[in-house]
């Protein structure tokens, strides 16, 4: 019994001076970018959740299509309703891993490149990615930026014959996390 | 004859381009004007949500809401977004502020009683509310 209690002692002491395994945010930041004859594609959404777990380099994020903002309204509406059909599919998520997430140091401040892979869902489309981020660490806070493409023709994205040659194939995405650790 | 012809598919081709120009710079709704299909306390949204996501999405989902509630946080990004507490203590309804609209937003802080109206977009973790707005009554 002595012994039982020693054990369970030394395991609450490990955990308690294990530094947080779990980063998370409801702020992360998606943008997409595609560039037209007629005029620029572009897109932000603010509201995107993502999870990071130190402890196995899991990661995940994921964003609700109607929270993106255009500048036009027309655009918005098209966005939604024709091509993304946002109210039939109305997220879109990444599911992957941190390669070599042992690199990210959070006692130092300093800047990692690594490779995630995973798996992006759109329009209940998975398909296999394979992208680089940056992570940065400042202060014992958590950063991860990524940026890669993504052919619209993938998702189940239908483009009119009468406006396909003026649409750009790919889109440029860009994921911002500002990640905080999670206390529960 | 010919001429009459020639003259009212000028006329047309100029309305048609009018009408174009004018749908392609339609400007956003004004949330202000706009009235809400539902309104209730946040935390019920949220639990309606919370119990089934599907049957919520498919009476919420872009249709404007308005809803009631303590702020528990303020998120200071390119838009303010407000986070409304629910009985989950972690999750609530966030609700992004309109970038597009002309009203003069009070700064909102944290312990703040609140009534604003928005977009629904669905459930992430949190309820998300965009382009959202005070709601006067």
């Amino acid at each position: 019994m002595q012994k039982f209690s020693f054990l369970l002692a030394a395991m609450l002491l490990t955990t308690l001076s294990l530094p947080a395994q779990k980063y998370f945010t409801r702020e992360g930041k998606v943008s997409f970018f595609s560039s037209t004859p007629m005029e620029n594609i572009e897109a932000h959404n603010e509201q995107g959740t993502a999870v990071l777990d130190l402890s196995n380099g899991n990661i995940e994020f994921a964003v609700l299509i109607k929270a993106f903002r255009f500048e036009k309204a027309l655009m918005q509406e098209h966005f939604n309703e024709n091509y993304m059909e946002s109210t039939k599919y109305p997220k879109a998520n990444f599911k992957g891993q941190v390669l070599d997430f042992g690199k990210i140091n959070l006692k130092k401040d300093g800047t990692v490149t690594l490779k995630v892979k995973g798996t992006l869902t759109i329009k209940d489309v998975t398909k296999n990615v394979e992208t680089e981020a940056v992570f940065v660490v400042a202060k014992g806070a958590l950063s991860a930026k990524s940026a890669f493409k993504v052919a619209v023709a993938d998702y189940n994205i239908s483009i009119p014959k009468l406006v396909a040659d003026k649409i750009a194939k790919t889109v440029d995405i860009k994921v911002d996390a500002a990640l905080a650790p999670l206390n529960k | 004859m010919k001429k009459i012809l020639l003259i009212l598919i000028a006329i047309a081709a100029v309305a048609g381009a009018a009408g174009g120009y004018y749908l392609w710079n339609k400007p956003h709704q004004n949330m202000s004007k706009a009235d809400a299909a539902y309104a209730l306390e946040a935390n019920a949204l949220f639990m309606e949500y919370e119990s089934d996501e599907a049957a919520a999405n498919a009476k919420y989902l872009s249709k404007i809401v308005e809803v009631k509630g303590e702020v528990s946080q303020v998120l200071e990004g390119e838009n303010t977004t407000v986070v409304l507490a629910t009985e989950n203590g972690i999750f609530g309804v966030k609700c992004e502020l309109d970038p597009h609209s002309k009203v003069e937003f009070p700064s909102y802080k944290a312990g703040d009683q609140v009534a604003l109206k928005g977009e629904c977009t669905g459930f992430l973790g949190d309820v998300v509310l965009v382009r959202c707005v005070p709601s006067e009554r």
